[in-house]
Parts: structure tokens; sequence; C-alpha cells
């Protein structure tokens, strides 16, 4: 007969194998809804476009499907624009996993009729997104611990990925370096499962076909390794091109007031139906051109427009807030430049060098690193997806390089920095590893009180006067605009602007902090804030949870400040 | 009462276990249903893209037949996205861009075909030509061999010694004789009787240097087909080459005039055969007359092209020839009895003469090469 303790340790036994089953079982759906996401695309875009479309159906059918999309995105679905990656970690991180269930349904909609009808996106970030979503919705369903449905978040994420490229290897380090942000993460195990079983559904399903088909490239002269570190400064900075650019228009695009939202996409793909008229080659996903740059099929000419086309068609589809991802354009953009650049190099080199598709194959690896900022996945992905390792060095290289110009010149990755213009932010992996010490939440007030931002400069003047803070947040507690210090009101009433509204002169670009963030990073910021800090939320920046000043300084160091009974020579 | 709350939370946390395994179960059942729905949507997808290759493989087929290759490969390349497999649309692909010189895609388009079906002999087939086309002898062969030994359809058999006669005709192009001359032997044992093939494979015989397997498979296409012009023409130059003149003249005489050089090689044979003074069956006075009539030749030839040298002097080896020939004219006088050893030295030197006449004046007159013909048949060493 079993005791309680013996059959609680059962129990714990069968709720690990559980785990396991359902790590498997999301794999196998998350696999599933990978490969029905890419067949939805194609069918999609060979109903909407035809065996050879005219001229007037590629420039008709992207804005018109845009607007459709357009209205799904602002009304039904909001959550589900662009990649569905950076949206996959502010889960992960900030909602303890929960994905509402519209989105990875929404995400697949979306996803297929923007693509489908030519947006110059790719499909691996979404199916991210789904696979995510639906490991979450059958966690939630299950009613499964929070800390466990939060853990089948990149496990979802990771089998969709595998199934999606056909990369088991590299979709596992994906979740883990990109998601979870921590390669020794204790889900290794569970995404290497997931991964597993998503492409053995996929392959049976689909085959076992490599997504391209190369030649085995070789490093031909150890010289060569010079022209692929070149390759690697140029995709480092073509990888800086796209993520600037994108960034910058998206933010043009942010700025445009609300009711535009609607036809916001419909502009891009008004953009997107010129450019496929005359390019038709950009069209969707097209990883044949790639196939093309891989076997040396394309001229140096070509290859050179097809790049910058697709690098600026990828930037207007996912800057005007459609839905797709940014991981299939990086490889499209990369293998040309790196065929580009193949090219030059075999025609002027002294020594001899591999074909031109040895260049486009590294490039693609170059320009993965450069903009998706996951270096070891990005070798391993080209390895997994060309089978092809004899490259290897060569692309570690180039990776490595275009990894460092882009991380010197852009420090904020580009899936973060689109959280960032969302208002959402993610917590820094040394954020994370410090959760259990000190932090922001210990030292801050939650009693705020904020100058709301129609007052005058005058009253506000005044008010600051009387309670003799240096600075003051102005806004609502849900809307916070920024701070304003003593100085700089006195300074206003002075020049004349005392009537005006204290709101139209606050510094909006405040520093902040978040409740995790360290008491060091607390206290290098209030000093940088000039009397005051905003503590805001990482989903919202203009949500205040809290506020830093010198007197809740001074009070937590009274805390921290040795007691008389530690301490028996103080007392005496 | 903690035993007890512990015991409690056991059940609940056990209830909820087979809650779990029930949903579990259900979930899987959901995924086995969906497994099945996405592969026939899949395969739905699957045969949309073979028919839009199967198009686009058509459309690139009308615009070769057309003569815009460059359209061509543009659509086989489409039908190649579509069917990455299939082998027809990726030969087309080849072959269109072989006709546009861009080997190197067509070598990669076809090695990536290769990967699925290393033995495949039309893969290797043309991988061998474009290697072929490049110069590269060592690759051609090697896919060549591939092609050759690849398991053919029964049906086709003939396809087969094409690729050999292919195979054979780059061997020949690059001098690599003896490789030739093996996969003409094997190729020549497993000919249809068909005329043309054995005409075919005697004139690569010829063309290897092997006059007398080229004769014999000549005279099997003779067989078969005793009017064929190209046979006999064909036959006539082999026993030319193999110093058969009676054979060729028989052969040359019922030779159509417009194939080849009948004219002129029966012309030769006539010559050589009208001239020779070591032929079988003629008499001592015949065979008197030819000596002396081809020794006057010679030494006309020879004085004619001291003649043209520049200042007209003779070298001292063409006034030996001079002297050696006024000496030979008097031991073939009529009076004098015609030995064999004369007659062979004069043959001999004859030889020599219109060896130096050939060598030293331009354009060798038809008796020049005749008379030259008649001293290699019988073995006259040149000096």
């Amino acid at each position: 007969m079993s005791t309680p303790s013996s059959r609680a340790q059962q129990l714990r036994l069968r709720e690990h194998q559980i785990f396991l089953i359902l790590t498997i079982v999301i794999g196998v759906v998350a696999g599933l809804a990978a490969v029905l996401f890419t067949v939805a695309i194609e069918q999609t875009s060979h109903r909407l476009f035809g065996l050879a479309p005219s001229r007037v159906r590629l420039f008709v059918v992207p804005p018109l499907m845009s607007l459709v999309t357009g209205l799904m995105l602002a009304k039904l679905f909001p959550d589900v624009r662009g990649s569905g990656v950076p949206q996959t970690e502010a889960a992960y991180h900030l909602s303890n996993g929960i994905i509402r269930a519209r989105v990875p349904f929404g995400k697949f909609m979306t996803g297929v009729l923007c693509i489908g009808s030519g947006h110059s996106m790719g499909r691996e970030g979404p199916s991210v997104q789904i696979g995510a979503g639906l490991a979450s919705l059958v966690g939630q369903w299950l009613r499964l611990s929070p800390r466990r449905v939060r853990d089948l978040v990149p496990v979802g994420a990771a089998g969709a990925l595998a199934a999606a490229f056909n990369t088991p290897v590299a979709a596992v380090l994906f979740a883990l370096e990109e998601i979870i942000g921590d390669m020794n993460a204790a889900l290794l195990g569970s995404t290497v499962v997931a991964s597993v079983a998503a492409v053995i559904v996929e392959r049976s399903i689909l085959g076992n076909e490599p997504l391209f088909h190369v030649p085995a490239y070789h490093l031909v002269h150890p010289a060569e390794l010079i022209a692929y570190a070149a390759l690697g400064i140029l995709g480092g900075m073509v990888s800086l091109l796209f993520c600037k650019g994108l960034l910058g228009l998206r933010r043009l695009f942010l700025r445009l007031p609300g009711s535009t939202k609607n036809f916001e996409p419909a502009f891009g793909g008004l953009v997107i139906g010129v450019v496929l008229m005359y390019w038709p080659q950009i069209i969707g996903v097209r990883y044949e051109y790639v196939d093309q740059a891989l076997n040396g099929g394309l001229l140096l000419q070509t290859m050179v427009a097809l790049c910058f086309l697709k690098l600026a068609a990828t930037m207007v589809s996912y800057a005007s807030g459609n839905a797709g991802g940014i991981f299939a354009p990086s490889l499209y953009i990369g293998a040309m430049a790196g065929g580009a650049v193949g090219m030059v190099v075999h025609a002027l080199a002294p020594f001899p060098t591999a074909d031109p598709g040895a260049y486009a194959l590294v490039g693609m690896g170059t320009l993965f690193a450069g903009i998706i900022r996951a270096p070891m996945t990005s070798v391993f992905m080209i390895f997994e997806i060309t089978q092809d390792y004899q490259i290897l060095v060569a692309l570690m290289v180039a990776n490595m390089l275009s990894f460092a110009i882009s991380k010197r010149y852009q420090p904020v990755p580009v899936y973060h920095a689109l959280l960032h213009q969302d208002g959402v932010h993610l917590p820094s992996p040394a954020t994370q590893a410090l959760t259990a010490a000190r932090t922001a939440r210990h030292v801050m007030q939650t009693d705020v009180s904020l100058i709301p931002p129609d007052v005058s400069v005058e009253q506000a003047w005044r008010l600051t006067l009387e309670n003799g803070a240096p600075a003051y947040l102005v806004g609502t507690r849900d809307r916070l605009m920024g701070s304003v210090s003593h100085q700089q009101l006195e300074d206003s009433k002075n020049s004349g602007q005392g009537a005006t509204p204290v709101g139209s002169i606050v510094d909006q670009s405040f520093v902040h902090a978040h409740v995790d963030h360290p008491i060091d990073v607390v206290l290098e910021r209030f000093a940088q804030s000039g009397g005051i800090l905003a503590v805001v939320s990482r989903t919202d920046a203009h949500r205040v949870e809290g506020v830093v000043t010198i007197d809740s300084i001074l009070k937590l160091a009274g805390r921290r400040s040795p007691s008389p009974e530690s301490h028996p020579t103080a007392a005496g | 009462m903690n035993s007890s709350n512990r015991a409690n939370n056991t059940d609940e946390r056990s209830n909820l276990i087979h809650r779990e395994i029930l949903q579990l179960v259900l979930l899987i059942t959901v995924a086995v249903a969906a497994f099945f729905v996405t592969r026939a949507i899949a395969a739905n997808n699957r045969d949309m893209s073979l028919r839009d290759a199967a198009e686009w493989y058509q459309r690139g087929q009308r615009e070769l037949d057309a003569g815009d290759a460059d359209t061509a490969i543009d659509f086989f390349r489409r039908a190649t996205v579509k069917s990455r497999n299939e082998k027809r649309y990726v030969l087309a692909l080849a072959r269109a861009l072989a006709s546009k010189r861009q080997d190197e895609a067509a070598r990669k388009a076809l090695l990536g075909l290769r990967e699925s079906a290393p033995e495949d002999p039309d893969i290797n087939l043309q991988l061998a030509r474009l290697a072929a086309d490049r110069q590269d002898v060592t690759e051609a062969i090697r896919y060549y061999h591939n092609a050759l030994y690849a398991p053919w359809p029964t049906d086709q058999a003939d396809a087969r010694r094409r690729a050999r006669l292919e195979l054979i005709r780059v061997l020949l192009t690059h001098d690599q004789r003896n490789r030739a001359m093996s996969e003409l032997v094997a190729l020549s044992t497993d000919l249809p009787d068909e005329a043309a093939r054995h005409v075919e494979v005697g004139q690569l015989f010829s063309s290897a240097g092997d006059s007398g397997r080229a004769l014999d498979q000549f005279q099997r296409a003779l067989r078969l087909a005793p009017d064929s012009g190209a046979a006999l023409a064909s036959a006539g130059q082999a026993a030319f080459q193999a110093g058969d003149y009676l054979l060729a003249r028989r052969y040359l005489r019922n030779a159509p005039e417009d194939v080849g050089s009948v004219t002129e090689t029966r012309e030769l044979v006539d010559l050589v055969l009208s001239n020779d003074p070591l032929a079988a069956r003629i008499g001592s006075s015949a065979r008197r007359r030819r000596l002396i009539d081809d020794l006057s030749y010679a030494e006309e030839r020879l004085n004619s092209c001291v003649e043209s040298h520049p200042g007209g002097q003779p070298s001292a080896d063409e006034l030996a020839l001079r002297d050696e020939a006024q000496a030979f004219k008097t031991q073939l006088a009529p009076s004098t009895l015609l030995e064999e050893d004369t007659i062979e030295s004069v043959v001999e030197l004859i030889d020599r003469i219109e060896r130096d006449v050939v060598q030293s004046c331009p354009s060798p007159t038809p008796r020049d090469r005749a008379l030259i013909l008649i001293g290699q048949h019988h073995g006259v060493d040149p000096r």
C-alpha cells in the first residue's frame, strides 16, 4: 500500500510525463499549422494572381486585398500586425505566456491574405506567432499552471519554425536565443521534442526536400576568407540600412492620425503594386529567386536591383502595418547581396574563388545574423536549409562581422526596437537574472501625483515652488507625457509662456525605469532624470506604475542602514 | 491533521491529472484529424503545382520551337520550381541553357537533379555533353560511362548506342584513339541489322585509323543494302586506305560520283593500278615499260621542281637522285635483262624522287601521289 508521499511522487512523475506528451502534441499541432499556413499562402497567391498575371492584376491585387486586411487588422486583430516574433517574446516575458485565442487565428488569416496578395514579407515569423499562440491556448485550456503555460510558448514557436523552414536544430536555437533569450534555458529538451515532432509532421506531408537546392560549395582558396569578410561587412551595412529604414518608416506611419490606421496597409499595398508591375520577382516569399542566386542563375545587375527592391518593398509592407515576417526577406536580400559580391569577386579576384552561389549562400546567413541578430541560429539555419556544411567557416566569419557591425550601430535588436515603438520594453537578460535582488519595485512610491497637461506653466511653476520638488511628471496615470523641471517651468514663465499649457513644453523623451530594473540601474537613471524618475509598465511605456524621488531613495537607504541590534557598538 | 491535508491535496492533484489525460486524449484526436485534413489540402496544393509546372513546360517548349530560348529558359525554370524533381523539365532547362551557352547554369541544374537520380542515363548524358563542350574529356568520359552503364529501359537500346557513338566521337576529337577503338569494338558487336548503322561505325573505324575493321563494317552494310551509295563509297575508301586497290576500284566504280571524294580516289586507284611495276599478272615488257614511264615521269618532275627553285640550282641530294636515275635508265634498256633486284631498286628510287618532289615543290599531281602509294604498298622504306 502506497503512502501519501510516494503517491505524490508518482503524481509528480505522471505530471512530467503528461508535459512531455503535451510538448509532442504541441509540436505536431504547430507543425500542422505551419504547413497549412504555407499551403494556404500558395493557394491564395495562385488564386489571386493566376499562372502568369498581367501588369494590371499585379498592380490591383495588393492594394485591394490590403484594404480588406487593413480593416481586419484594425478592427478584429490588432495584435497580429508585422512579424509576430516580437509579440511572442512579449507574451513570454511579460504576460506569463498568455496569448488570446484571436491571435493565432487572426495571424493565420491576415498573414495568408497579406503574403498571398503579394506583400514582400515572410511566412516564418507569423508561423512562430501562430505556433506559440496555439501552444498557449492548449496550455490555458488544460488549465496548466502559469509557469507551464509560459513554458509552452517557446515550445510552440520552435515547432512552428522547425516546420516552416524544415530546420529543427535552428528552430530550437531560435527559441532559446531569441524568444527565451537564454541559450542555457531549462526548456531545451521540450523545444527539441516539439521541433522534431513538427519536422516529422512537415516531412510526412510535404516530403523531405531541402528549402533550397545548392551545389556543394567550399572554400576554394584561403584568401577567399578576405572576400567573405568583406561580404560580412557589406552584409552588416545592408542589415543596418534595413533595420534603420524599417524603424524610421514605421515611426512615420505610427505618427499618422488614428483614423488612417484602416488604410495604411492599403497604402503599402499600392506601393507594392507599382513595384510588382515592373519587378514581379519580389512578390511574396519567392524563394525560387533565392534558389537561382544560389545556383548562379542571375545576372549581377538583376541581383543588385532585387536586393534593394526587396529591401525597400519589405520596409514598406512591414511599416505600413501588414501581417508578415522579415525572416524570408532577410534571406532573400542576403542571397542577392552575396551573389552580387560573389560575381564581382569571381571576376576580379587574383586567386581562384568559389562560384557566386557560395557567396549568395553566405550572404543569406550574413543578413540573417545582422537583421534578426541570432548568429547561432543563422549558422545552423543555413546549414540545415542547404544541407551543406562545407562553407561553414566562411559563413561564421561573415556572420560575426555582420552581427558586430549591426550591434555596434543599432544596439537594440530590431524585434525589440519594434516593441519599443509600441511602448513595450522587454527585460534584458541581466534584468531577468536579477529579479530576485532589490529592484525599482523596492524603492518606488506608488502614490504618484502628476501635473495634468492642460494646467498652465504659471500654475505648474507655483506648484513646484510650493512643494520644493525639483521636477514633476506631466500627464495622467495611464497616459504619461513626460517630465518637466522647476527650472524649465521658470524659464518658460520668464519667456512669456506663463499661460501656455504645461503639456506643450514637456520633455517627451523622458528617462524611465521598469519595476524589475535592479537598484543600480534605477540609481543611474535617476541621476540622469533631473530629480524624478518615472517607473512605467513594460507593456505600455506611458502607464505609470510608480515614481522614484530623492525621498524614496533616502527611505530605502534608511531601511537598509544598520539596525542598533545588529551593531551594538553603534547603539552604545 | 497534516497527513489528512496532504492526502486531500494528493487526491485533488490526482483528479486534475485524470482530467488532463482526458483533455490530452481529445487533443491528440483533434491533432490526428487535423493531420489528415492538412495532408489532403497539401496533396491538392501539390497537384496544383504539378499542373502549373506542366503548363510552364509546354509554354517553354513552344518558345523554344519559336526560337526564343531566353523566354523558354524562364518558363522552364518556373516549371522546375513548381516540380523540382521532374526530370523532363530540368533536362529541357539544361538544353535551353546550353543552347544559350550558359553551360555552368545548365550543369548546376543537372547536378541538382542527379543528386536524386545518380544513375539516370539522360542526366548523365547531358552532363557528359556539357563536359565535352567545355573540353573536359575526363569528366565527359566519366559521365558517358555513367550513362552507358546505367540501367536503360529495354526499348532504348538505340539511344544507348547513340550515346556510345557520341562518346567515340568525343574520344576521336581529343586523340584518344585507343579508348575510341575499345568503344568501337564494343559497339560493333551490338549493332542492329541496319546498313546505315554499319556505315556509321565503319566511318568511325576509318577515323580511328583501323581500315580493316572499317571495311568489314562497310561490307556488312553492303550485304544488307548492296546498292547503298554511301556503303559503296565508304567501302571503296576503306579498301583504298587498306591498300587493297583492286577491291577499292570495284567498289568505287559502282559508287555514285557525288558521294565524298569518290571521283578523286577512283582516279588515284586507277593510276596506282595502271602504273604499278610490281603488279601481279603483268608481263615483263609491260613491267619494263611501267618502270621506264614512272622513272621518266619522276625525273621530269624532279627537273621541273629544281627549275622552280630560286636560282634554279639543284641540291646535292637532287644531283645524286638525277645521277641514280640516269644510271638506272641504261639498266632498263630493252636489251638488258630485267632482274628482280633492279626492279625493286628502281621502285625505291622512284619513291625517293617523288617524296623529294612532294616535299620541296608545291601542288603534287595525282600521279605523284600514286607513285608514292605504289612505294608504300610494296613496303619501300623511305630513307
